[in-house]
């Protein structure tokens, strides 16, 4: 029977907008989206999509679904993973859920999971590269009642368990987990593919379906966030110049070592 | 041995080919028969008998062999046809008397040649004496057979011009054995195939026998006053002979050893029928060989892209893909996804190593060589051709069993071009390489993903962000926010202005770049030209994603500015990147786009010149030599050298020229999107670039490409010679800045 992998992505405001373009709205605690610089896919989560397309690379029988969860502009990121080879997209969007934080969408995705059963592998980026929590991928798992592997450089599947070799500080580690199991990779995995040009027009025309929360069975009104954004600001860096004076190099010298071991610099 | 004569100038070239066709065509002939007029008083019986000492059916057999011979000559195209039809179709028929005209100057006037001063003479002399050769054995058949006109002084101008054309010949094919036996030269590499060798053997061999043979002849009749069999019998006069002076010399030298008339007999009918052997062979041969280049090599260059904007090579504005929902296949992967004239190509070239003697890849040791590429997908062509067109004529599914793209063609390979153009410029026969290039990229990008990583970085950055510069800390309007703090405001485009300044990502995300920019800007306001800029409007020119394979993602950006353009009321730019300036120029109109497009350094000498701005000596730069490197795109794409050049005049600089200057000159390495693909292996392209000009002594490099001056400037950091002096690059924008600048300063003291 073939296997059924479910990839979660995630779109996010691009990570290279320069410095200077980047705002925040400090008392909406929000992030003000840098005119004119269009949203990308979390690097990670695509790099999921790449581990999943390296499993049916190498066992040929595999359907790959794509989950997502935000507003309409989040189909081009499904849509980027269905030209990479991505068989279905389905993106949940429900205004109510805009706001929601990493418990409220892990609840919904699976939800979303569940409607999408029977399943074997989800896969999820190590953490999305706006916020950087790195919490969804467990919660999910959590949630769904599975085990969960982190931070995976390489995800086989083999005699229906999941093979992950995971990065450690110091190095690798290689663990097993029975299916269906939830796997966040990391980027030591390796690039995304390109998609082929074949496979971005056929993605251009299929189409992704669309939820709400009602349609996963959820009430939004239960569903409350956990997390507490208490102040959201551009940290200030500052820089001071001291100019160290004296007669002789020798003396500016001596100075200047005596500057650093007051500021415990050396 | 490697001293190579090289003429830089294109008009010293055009002149030396002009002249070299005026002195082949006219000039031999007219020597020829005004000395003949001129010293052969008295000698208005002079002729010769044709087949003198040759049995009667030998004209009958020889009017039956040339029948058969230009049989077995036709077959040799007829055969390599058949195999260029596996390719697609492709219209190279439009403008007849531009390419017959194009044909005059590069085909019968070798406008190419004179680009290698020695390989170019031999070939002229082989050429021109072979061809006199050619004309007069026609012309012999002519008089006996049909009008005998030959007698008289016109026999003997007749006479004495085939034997300087032999003498031409002999010594051109002299030439050619010393290059390659003695000299060795480089661009031999691939020329000695026993086809190219034997060829020349035996071309020796024709001619030394046909002075033999002459000389036998007048050893036995003119020399002896012998009485020869025309109008009914003759007597022949010594005083003819000097008029062949060759055989003269021959056949005085084999009375005077005392050679007696029977082996003077044998030896001229022996000689004569090796003589007919060889000959008809050789006719034969042109068909097939190397030497089909004579009729493959012509109609080559007759059928070359023409352009209808004026681009100088053909990969200059490459063809777009009509039709991305019908196409078989994206791109060139196999055999069949070649037009029919691009396996032509690969047929007809002669392996004589022009073009890889100048590219830059090829050079700096990297797997790419533009006449190997051509010779490896030959040899497929050869081989697998026969199979598919019998698979195809039995109606069956036709399978290549090898992809050209990645395989007949490495990986590598591909990827090497820096689209310099250097190939096409070079080639006498007018092959087109950077359009097949190109097309196996776009095969391996858009069908197979295949590319370096650095390449699919810059794919991934231009689709998400709409330019190239990953990283970059700056948008679009940073510079224009800049000026304005600088209480400079720089003029939006609304439709009112004459012009629109096409920054450029580079122009606007590269902070070195930006200088440029706004040198520009501030020099356009002072000489008060209406103009105006995007700003954050502008996506990039889709140049990049063209020349990286991705032609989808060029036709999306291009389609996108050209709309940006039609809606805001655009019809003239300014650029200083010459491959937006290129992509402007010549591909957008493929998609509807149709503006006029100038350089910034065209407008700038226009400018100057008209006084409108007024450029004076740059006393800091006193006494620093300058060099100024064209850029590819600028020079041999667009024939644009003489105005930067012009430029840096007006400002009185002390110019110094590198060895590889105007059409011949060296890329930067940036080209066909290398700006952000990591070079595969050898030397860096811009290392070299950058020794060469730091060899000529110059303080400063110029340049008119943000491209080439990333890549200078990266250059002059690593490069010991260029980082030693302190070498600086600057654009011509911004040396005319502080000229202008200087001399508004002079004025207002
Ligand atoms: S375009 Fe330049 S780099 Fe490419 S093959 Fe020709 S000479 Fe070499
Ligand atoms: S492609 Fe042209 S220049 Fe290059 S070897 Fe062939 S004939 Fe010569």
């Amino acid at each position: 029977m073939a296997l059924h992998i479910i990839c979660c992505v995630k779109q996010v405001p691009d990570p290279e907008t320069p410095a200077s373009q980047f705002r925040v709205d400090e008392a909406a605690k929000k992030v003000i989206p840098a005119p004119g610089i269009a949203p990308v896919p979390s690097q990670f989560d695509t790099i999921g999509v790449e581990a999943a397309l390296r499993i049916r690379d190498a066992l040929g029988d595999v359907k790959i679904s794509v989950v997502s969860m935000g507003p309409d502009s989040f189909r081009d990121a499904i849509k980027h993973c269905l030209a990479m080879g991505a068989d279905d997209g389905y993106l949940i969007n429900d205004p109510a859920l805009h706001e929601a934080d990493h418990w409220v969408t892990a609840q919904v995705l699976a939800a979303a999971i569940q409607k999408l059963a029977p399943f074997d592998l989800v896969i999820t980026g190590r953490q999305a590269v706006d916020w950087d929590m790195g919490v969804v991928g467990p919660t999910l798992a959590e949630l769904l009642g599975i085990p969960c592997v982190t931070i995976a450089k390489d995800v086989k599947v083999q005699d229906g368990k999941v093979v992950v070799e995971r990065v450690l500080l110091d190095g690798f580690e290689t663990v097993e987990a029975p299916l269906p199991a939830v796997v966040t990779v990391s980027n030591e995995l390796g690039e995304p593919r390109y998609p082929q040009l074949r496979q971005i027009m056929m993605a251009a025309r299929k189409q992704v379906t669309v939820w709400t929360a009602a349609d996963l069975g959820l009430n939004p009104a239960q569903l409350q966030n956990r997390v507490n954004v208490e102040a959201l600001y551009i940290p200030e860096t500052k820089v001071e110049t001291e100019f160290i004076e004296g007669d002789t190099v020798e003396e500016k010298v001596d100075r200047l070592l005596q500057r650093l071991r007051e500021a415990k610099l050396i | 041995m490697a001293i190579e004569v090289k003429v830089r100038s294109p008009q010293l070239r055009l002149l030396l080919a002009g002249l070299s066709f005026f002195v082949a065509v006219a000039l031999v002939p007219l020597v020829a028969a005004l000395v003949v007029i001129a010293a052969s008083q008295g000698m208005g019986e002079a002729t010769r008998q044709v087949f003198f000492n040759i049995a009667k059916w030998a004209r009958i057999f020889v009017y039956a062999l040339t029948a058969a011979i230009l049989l077995v000559l036709a077959y040799g195209p007829l055969s390599r046809l058949r195999l260029w039809l596996i390719g697609k179709r492709e219209d190279r028929w439009d403008r007849p008397w531009e390419r017959a005209r194009f044909f005059l100057l590069y085909g019968i006037g070798q406008g190419r040649m004179p680009n290698d001063l020695y390989a170019g003479l031999m070939h002229l002399l082989i050429f021109w004496g072979w061809t006199f050769l050619f004309i007069g054995t026609v012309m012999l058949a002519f008089h006996d057979d049909f009008v005998e006109y030959l007698e008289g002084h016109v026999y003997l101008g007749y006479s004495l011009a085939l034997d300087l054309a032999g003498v031409a010949a002999t010594v051109g094919i002299l030439m050619a054995l010393y290059r390659r036996y003695l000299w060795k030269h480089p661009k031999m590499r691939l020329g000695s195939l026993w086809d190219d060798v034997a060829l020349l053997w035996l071309m020796l061999a024709i001619l030394l026998t046909g002075f033999v043979i002459e000389g036998m002849r007048v050893g036995m009749t003119e020399l002896q006053g012998a009485t020869i069999d025309v109008h009914g019998g003759i007597a022949s006069d010594p005083n003819w002979a000097p008029w062949s002076p060759i055989g003269f010399l021959i056949g005085k030298a084999a009375l005077e050893s005392g050679a007696s008339q029977g082996f003077m007999e044998l030896l001229h009918k022996s000689l004569w029928w090796l003589h007919l052997a060889m000959a008809t062979g050789w006719v034969a041969w042109v068909g097939y060989g190397k030497i089909s280049h004579i009729l493959l090599g012509s109609a080559n260059i007759f059928l070359r892209k023409l352009s209808p904007t004026g681009a100088a090579l053909a990969g200059t504005a490459l063809p777009p893909i009509a039709d991305f929902e019908t196409a078989e296949r994206f791109g060139a992967g196999y055999l069949r996804d070649f037009t029919w004239k691009q396996l032509m190509d690969v047929d007809v070239c002669v392996r004589c190593g022009r073009c890889e003697a100048h590219c830059p890849a090829y050079n700096t040791g990297k797997e790419l060589t533009p006449m190997g590429f051509l010779q490896d997908i030959k040899r497929y062509l050869t081989e697998a051709g026969p199979r598919l067109l019998a698979a195809r004529r039995k109606g069956e599914e036709v399978k290549e069993e090898r992809a050209i793209a990645g395989d007949v063609v490495s990986f590598n390979t591909i990827w090497d071009c820096v689209t310099c153009g250097a190939c096409e410029y070079q080639c006498p026969l007018f092959i087109e390489h950077i359009p097949k290039l190109m097309d196996m990229r776009r095969y391996l990008v858009m069908e197979q993903a295949s590319m370096p990583e650095t390449a699919q970085a810059t794919l991934m950055q231009l689709e998400q962000r709409g330019h190239p510069w990953r990283g970059t800390q700056l948008t679009r309007t940073t510079w224009i926010e800049e000026l304005a703090r600088e209480g400079v405001e720089v003029p939006m485009f609304d439709g009112s202005q004459e012009y629109l300044y096409w920054v450029g990502c580079t122009g606007a995300l590269q902070e070195r770049n930006v200088r440029v920019t706004k040198a520009i800007v501030r020099l356009l306001l002072q000489a008060g030209v209406s103009f105006g800029v995007l700003g954050a409007e502008e996506t990039c020119s889709g140049d990049p994603a063209r020349r990286l394979g991705n032609e989808y993602l060029f036709q999306m950006q291009a389609q996108q500015n050209i709309e940006t353009f039609k809606a805001k009321g655009v019809k003239k730019v300014i650029a200083n990147c010459p491959h937006c300036f290129n992509t402007i120029r010549h591909e957008y109109p493929q998609l509807d786009g149709r503006f006029e497009v100038v350089h910034h350094t065209q407008l700038f000498a226009q400018l100057v010149a008209e006084g409108r701005l007024e450029p004076r000596t740059i006393n800091e730069l006193w006494g620093f030599p300058v060099t100024y490197h064209d850029p590819c795109y600028l020079a041999r794409h667009n024939n644009i050298m003489g105005e930067p050049r012009q430029l840096l005049a007006a400002m009185d600089l002390e110019t110094v020229e590198m060895e590889r200057h105007r059409g011949h000159t060296f890329c930067c390495g940036a080209g066909g999107g290398h700006m952000w693909v990591e070079e595969s292996k050898g030397q860096r392209i811009n290392h070299v670039r950058t020794a060469e000009a730091a060899g000529t002594g110059a303080r400063v490099i110029a340049v008119a490409c943000p491209f080439c001056l990333q890549m200078f400037e990266e250059g002059v950091g690593s490069v010991p010679e260029a980082a030693r002096k302190g070498m600086q690059v600057l654009d011509v924008a911004e040396l005319l800045e502080r000229s202008v600048a200087y001399s508004r300063a002079a004025a207002t003291r």
